[in-house]
């Protein structure tokens, strides 16, 4: 696969995140509560297994960009890194086990991650607010590319990250409960 | 008494395996729709491929990278703000380099006065300090009695807004560039700790002043004056 497909697919599965969170997001708002519980009862016992695939994926993903795109992850991606890398084991055992409960560790995790991602969003856009100089040599300034007009490496992370939140949140022990 | 049998649950849907599968029909569609793009997406989005940059006296189409040598010493590193500049009152070393097209160019002890600017193409920084430059000397002319030279270094493909030859003939870039190596002798060369980089030197090749970071119009004439207030004496 190319750097050309693997950032268009990327970029495909982040307006996928972003449609997921923001309908679920209306629903709750919006919708009868029993559309919203049968919603729920559909999503929320695989829940923590989705949030598992996301969290696998937004690593995959970034590892690929790294590793083989040679996209050099600057200070504030290793910050998101740190919270999205442990969250595919958090995640994984907790779908596997069926632990509920890792969900109060999860959240927290992701929320500071989507803190993270959004802050870098923020500067790309606006370079100088952190200062008025490029780093020479991992800026976190710098849009290696971006995709459908807004979608950036951050914004990509900050919608993996609000999935992940919205899964967990979703997720339940069993069917309809 | 008849008891009924209790009602089954209606079977969910397996919703990991659809999700799984739509994400590697995904990436079949992705691959497929990038097939034959041969092209690189910019900062801002648009699309440049490799059609030759034309139009600017100044910069032209070629090899983003060209051989580069010095002679004299690496200038040390810029130093925080705040703290005085080891290499003001030291030679600069000369830099020997070439255009994007390949012509030589030389930025030397001659006599006149310099500014040097050092850019990347992929610093935003740079690509807001690049067009306020445009228009500076578009609305006062080059200054008198300094010469205005430009590096452009940290050339990388994969990086945005590539290539820098395609970037400044886009903003009208009418300073003479040289196109730094790989290995960035040039910016080595003046001890180069972020982007944009500014070095005034006076006729002899002294070092005035250097600057990092985005200069207003204001500070940038501040740079050209400090640079001829050093004078123009022969090497």
């Amino acid at each position: 696969m190319t750097t050309d497909a693997a950032t268009l697919l990327f970029a495909i599965l982040a307006v996928a995140a972003e449609a997921v969170v923001v309908g679920t997001l209306a629903l709750w708002l919006v919708a009868r509560r029993s559309a919203f519980a049968r919603y729920r009862a559909l999503v929320g016992p695989d829940g923590l297994t989705l949030a598992f695939v996301v969290a696998a994926v937004a690593t995959g993903g970034s590892l690929y960009l790294s590793e083989v795109a040679h996209f050099t992850p600057c200070r504030l991606c290793w910050f998101q890194r740190a919270f999205m890398y442990p969250l595919v084991p958090v995640l994984g055992i907790a779908a596997w086990r069926r632990a509920v409960g890792l969900r109060t560790v999860a959240i927290p995790m992701a929320v500071i991650g989507a803190t993270i991602s959004a802050y870098h969003v923020l500067v790309e856009r606006y370079p100088n607010l952190e200062s008025n100089v490029c780093d020479p040599n991992t800026p976190c300034t710098a849009i290696w590319f971006q995709r459908f007009g807004y979608l950036t490496i951050p914004a990509m992370a900050l919608s993996a990250f609000a999935l992940i939140v919205t899964l967990l949140l979703l997720s339940t022990h069993q069917q309809g409960e | 008494m008849i008891v009924s049998p209790r009602q089954p649950p209606p079977r969910r849907k397996p919703l990991v395996p659809i999700v799984i599968g739509a994400i590697v029909l995904l990436g079949v569609v992705a691959v497929l729709a990038s097939r034959g793009s041969n092209t690189h997406k910019d900062a801002s989005g648009s699309t440049t491929g490799t059609t030759s940059a034309s139009g600017s006296a100044s910069v032209s189409a070629g090899a983003e990278q060209q051989p580069v040598t010095i002679t004299g010493d690496n200038l040390p590193d810029l130093p925080a703000t705040g703290t005085t500049d080891a290499a003001v009152g030291t030679k600069l070393a000369e830099i020997h380099g070439k255009t994007f097209a390949g012509d030589g160019l030389d930025i030397v002890a001659d006599g006149t006065p310099k500014v040097i600017f050092f850019v990347a193409h992929w610093c935003p920084h740079c690509q807001r300090e690049v067009p306020l430059i445009v228009d500076w000397i578009k609305q006062s002319g080059e200054p008198q009695g300094v010469g205005l030279y430009a590096v452009a270094t940290s050339t990388t493909p994969q990086r945005p807004n590539y290539p820098p030859s395609s970037w400044l003939t886009r903003t009208g870039w009418p300073v003479p560039t040289i196109a730094d190596d790989a290995k960035g002798t040039a910016a080595n060369a003046v001890g180069l700790t972020g982007f944009p980089f500014f070095v005034a030197t006076s006729g002899d090749g002294t070092v005035v002043a250097r600057r990092s970071g985005e200069l207003t119009v204001s500070e940038l004439e501040q740079l050209v004056a400090a640079a001829r207030s050093a004078g123009g004496s022969a090497p």
